[in-house]
């Protein structure tokens, strides 16, 4: 932010948006521009992440704070011309919440933002994250000074302990108790890193902070680096994140140029130093004891603890392991003082945390919220509810290691201890909103699946036993369930969770054992009645093809893999139920207007007379279908399709 | 109480031989403890700690040892084998070969200095520097090996570095690439394989020349990826994990790459795909089988 022009255009190039097309929206704007000579008076700024991820590509229009999403190639010239030339917002361009239909021009009155509270993610959308001036202009690094120049080191300890500021990789533990462990420590030297192996599918907050605000992740490395006595830094990134690891490569750049990393800092005689060291794929490195193994270049299995890291880790050295999310606190703590942070959120959880609201949900994207707003402020008010009317089901949080949240769950407030009480965890932040359409028994195989494919298989319990989880959740979801089960699944989740060493051993049976809590009938269901109510499970649902709806246009049966749909260009398809694989191909192609192809499951099955007769037919005009198989499709629909 | 007659013999003086023998003679059997080791123990003697408990393994055995040598109803009979079995059960003979011992074993005290004055096994065989096997190098890839091991070797934990850019060069890792790794770093080929097979990111197979990522990300999931990935894996004719006969395509499966605001996504190429239907999955195939595969940039889809 070198030199304000009248209007600057902070264009999101998060990873979302930038497989988005951010890039060619930023050259084609500029080309615009150039074109329209504006480019002395607009200014396009590539920002890190804007959170609101759904949107995407976005862009905020400052100083009118005017939001833009889903933008497209072709509007550019629009754009330019009514707004940056004519002074006139584009209309269309603008969020449109799904109930009002009303466009909302300002980024302050779109629900997705309004609810929030920004610390972590304060410069988000603001700066360019590759530009250390737009960092410095926005307060950076003024902890770091204040803290050099003004503090002792266990002040800093003693700020951060009466914040209240806890870990924000998942379990919760006391930040400035485990810097003050290290910092008793008398062998040196000591280790810090900082962890950004976010492996928990479908949570990223972590990357969207380190590509939205790498320099806040330094300034807190430095002070807790300042805190502790840590003179090496590490930061643990995951291969998947190329775009974070070169934006914290940049920065580290930068500020080593600008003397905040290095030797002789601000000159004070505080040396410290960082380096960004990469994973390869392995979820279980994420952690702490398992992290420090792939650091070190061993095989990365977790060990026994304790001896914690704090007083044994890095080669042996006391080793602080912070998560991303947590280090980007700290400035903030620091530089305005832990009487401020702790009059944010519950009693026993403070500050604010990210979490990536996804799934099933409107606004798409990542949030950061005070502790102790409800999960219905989250996901009605700034998730905007649930896309097509569905039903909201559940909400499921803390990745592999959580659980969900039924709806009767929906006005407790989020914190570290009602989330658990709830048989979840808080997790990293991820939440994914699960609706009606949406079956826990298939949820709950996938993340089994996940966690069973990443246990390192150190212990019996996590290894074999998540294998044995897998293969009765596996059955039940082909409709081979039996009596006794569900009993099996807890007694097992039981001991599974008490007998293994590392974290993804004790909580990976957390997302079986709180289906079976809320949704204990969607279980009995599968096993008794052979149905699946979500209709997910392929063994227990048929694909079928009504005959009053399809109009023949042919789409499905082109696309089916494996010759199952028989039909002709607007007579009415119908589906060979024997060579059926029920990939639900057919499904997804039928044009939603039409909508013919439909599942069934269950009782509901045996109403549909008609498919009964048709089952196994090879000569399909001859055959049944309600006596309207090879008649011609009811409307001309077909070649409108 | 009836007489107990007969004898047991246990072959074989590790911890559950010992305990089995242990518990019969507390019965009041004669035990017979047959080993073929110098002395009993077995694999657990040579443990510190045993799973999952974390038990110290010596605190275990010790009181069994000393239980056994001062039974009066146990017999070891160490340093033999059995030979032969004959008769029917309730009246066997054993035979067995014990072998030579050059000690008396009455008058043998177990000190250890015979052990450590010996001078057969205080021999070390010198290994001579031109011995040890010099690894060779495909002279295509040679020099960039060279240099990336060069690179990282004096860092603390090289390893990973190592592997990590061996990998982005050669997209797997060739035998003799690991071989020349381990001469220039102190890792063991053994260890090296076992790092390189731990991470999903790492591979000992050649790779095609596009690597299709289907995200499988919860957010993705729930959205229908599955039925993605089937798509690929149909028009493909390959699973998860496989590559193409013509080494063109390699499809797998990948845990989440944050887009999850574009769900369901796929990476071919490093491109990424975003909100993805199955009637696009064609489309995407024919346009990355024609094309040359470009560096670097993510481009535009959709």
């Amino acid at each position: 932010m070198a030199e304000r022009k009248r209007i600057e255009l902070m264009l999101c190039a998060g990873t979302g948006c930038v497989a988005g097309g951010a890039f060619q929206i930023m050259e084609a704007l500029q080309k615009e521009l150039a074109a329209r000579e504006l480019k002395n008076e607009v200014a396009v700024v590539p920002t890190g992440c804007n959170g609101f991820c759904g949107q995407g590509p976005l862009m905020v229009v400052l100083p009118d704070n005017i939001f833009y999403g889903w933008i497209a190639l072709k509007d550019i010239p629009l754009l330019v011309e009514e707004h940056f030339l004519k002074g006139r917002p584009v209309k269309k361009l603008m969020f449109v919440p799904s109930e009002e239909k009303i466009p909302l021009p300002l980024l302050s009155d779109i629900p997705f933002f309004k609810k929030q509270m920004l610390i972590v993610l304060r410069n988000k959308g603001i700066i360019d994250p590759e530009k250390i001036e737009d960092y410095l202009a926005r307060d950076g690094y003024i902890a770091i000074e204040k803290a050099l120049t003004s503090m002792s080191p266990e002040e800093v300890i003693e700020e951060i302990k009466k914040s209240g500021l806890r870990g924000r990789g998942g379990a919760g533990f006391p930040t400035g108790m485990k810097w003050s462990i290290a910092r008793q420590q008398e062998k040196v030297p000591k280790y810090l890193i900082a962890n950004c192996d976010e492996g928990d599918p479908g949570a990223y907050m972590d990357r969207s902070v380190l590509e939205s605000d790498p320099h806040s992740v330094i300034e807190g490395m430095s002070l807790a680096a300042f805190g502790i006595g840590v003179s090496d830094g590490f930061i643990y990134v995951r291969t998947e994140y190329p775009l974070a690891i070169e934006r914290m490569q940049t920065a580290i750049s930068l500020a080593r140029e600008y003397g905040l990393l290095g030797t002789d800092i601000l000159g004070t005689g505080f040396d410290f130093d960082v380096e960004i060291r990469e994973g390869s794929g392995a979820f279980v490195c994420g952690e702490e004891t398992s992290l420090i193994h792939s650091i070190e270049g061993d095989i990365p299995e977790p060990r026994q603890r304790p001896p914690f890291p704090a007083q044994q880790g890095l080669w042996g050295c006391p080793t602080v392991i912070n998560n991303v999310e947590t280090l980007a606190n700290v400035p903030a703590i620091v530089a305005r003082g832990s009487a401020w942070y702790s009059s944010i959120g519950t009693d026993t959880s403070k500050g604010t945390k990210i979490f990536s609201l996804v799934g099933k949900i409107n606004n798409t994207g990542l949030i950061e919220v005070p502790m102790g707003i409800t999960l219905r402020e989250i996901v009605d008010e700034i998730g905007g509810g649930i896309p097509e009317g569905k039903a909201f089901k559940a909400v499921q949080t803390g990745g592999p290691s959580g659980g969900c949240i039924p709806a009767s769950m929906l006005d407790s407030p989020i914190d570290y201890d009602s989330l658990q009480k709830a048989g979840s965890m808080m997790g990293s932040g991820g939440m994914i909103v699960l609706d009606e359409d949406t079956c826990v028994v298939d949820v709950s195989k996938f993340f089994i699946q996940f966690t069973n494919d990443e246990s390192c298989g150190k212990c019996v319990s996590c290894r074999d036993g998540s294998d044995a989880l897998l293969e009765v959740l596996t059955r039940i979801s082909d409709g081979e369930g039996r009596e006794g089960d569900i009993e099996f699944l807890e007694e097992l989740g039981d001991a599974v969770k008490d007998s293994s060493m590392c974290g993804l051993g004790q909580t990976l049976p957390n997302p079986v054992l709180s289906t079976l809590r809320y949704f204990r009938e969607e279980y009995e269901a599968h096993i008794k009645e052979k149905r699946c109510p979500a209709l997910v499970c392929k063994n227990l649902i048929q694909y079928y093809i009504d005959p009053d709806l399809c109009v023949g246009c042919l789409k499905c049966l082109k696309t089916c893999p494996s010759g199952g749909i028989k039909g002709e260009l607007k007579y009415v398809h119908f589906i060979d139920q024997a060579d059926c694989t029920k990939c639900g191909q057919c499904f997804e192609v039928c044009p939603p207007k039409i909508a013919a192809v439909v599942k069934v499951t269950g009782d509901n099955f045996d109403r549909l007379e008609h498919l009964t007769e048709i089952v196994s037919c090879s000569d399909w005009k001859s055959s049944g279908h309600n006596g309207r198989n090879g008649k011609p499709a009811k409307t001309d629909a077909a070649e409108a399709v | 109480m009836p007489k107990k007659i007969g004898a047991v013999a246990v072959v074989g003086g590790g911890i559950s031989g010992m305990q089995a023998a242990l518990d019969l003679a507390d019965s009041g059997i004669k035990v017979h403890i047959i080993e073929s080791k110098p002395g009993i123990g077995g694999v657990m003697s040579m443990l510190d700690k045993t799973f999952p408990t974390n038990d110290c393994a010596m605190c275990t055995m010790a009181p069994r040892l000393v239980e056994i040598s001062r039974h009066k109803d146990i017999e070891v009979i160490s340093h033999s084998e059995v030979e032969k079995i004959a008769g029917k059960p309730g009246k066997l003979n054993v035979t067995l070969n014990t072998k030579a011992r050059f000690v008396d074993v009455d008058k043998c005290t177990g000190c250890g200095s015979c052990t450590q004055s010996c001078p057969v096994s205080n021999f070390v065989q010198p290994m001579l520097p031109e011995d040890k096997p010099v690894v060779e190098l495909n002279p295509e890839i040679r020099e960039r090996i060279v240099d990336i091991v060069r690179k990282h070797k004096h860092r603390r934990g090289p390893l990973m570095p190592i592997l990590q850019e061996v990998s982005a060069f050669l997209r797997y890792f060739p035998e003799e690439v690991l071989k020349y790794i381990s001469q220039e770093t102190a890792y063991p080929v053994a260890h090296i394989v076992r790092v390189a097979t731990f991470y999903s990111g790492f591979s000992l197979k050649p790779i095609g020349k596009h690597i299709i990522n289907i995200c499988m990300g919860t957010a993705c999931y729930v959205r229908g990826s599955q039925i993605l990935a089937d798509r690929f894996s149909d028009l493909l004719n390959i699973g998860m994990d496989e590559t193409t006969e013509d080494m063109q395509f390699t499809l797998k499966s990948v845990r989440c790459i944050g887009c999850c605001g574009l769900s369901p996504v796929a990476t071919v190429a490093d491109e990424v795909y975003g909100k993805l239907q199955i009637k696009d999955v064609p489309g995407i195939l024919n346009k990355h089988a024609a094309e040359p595969k470009h560096e670097g940039e993510l481009q535009i889809a959709n």
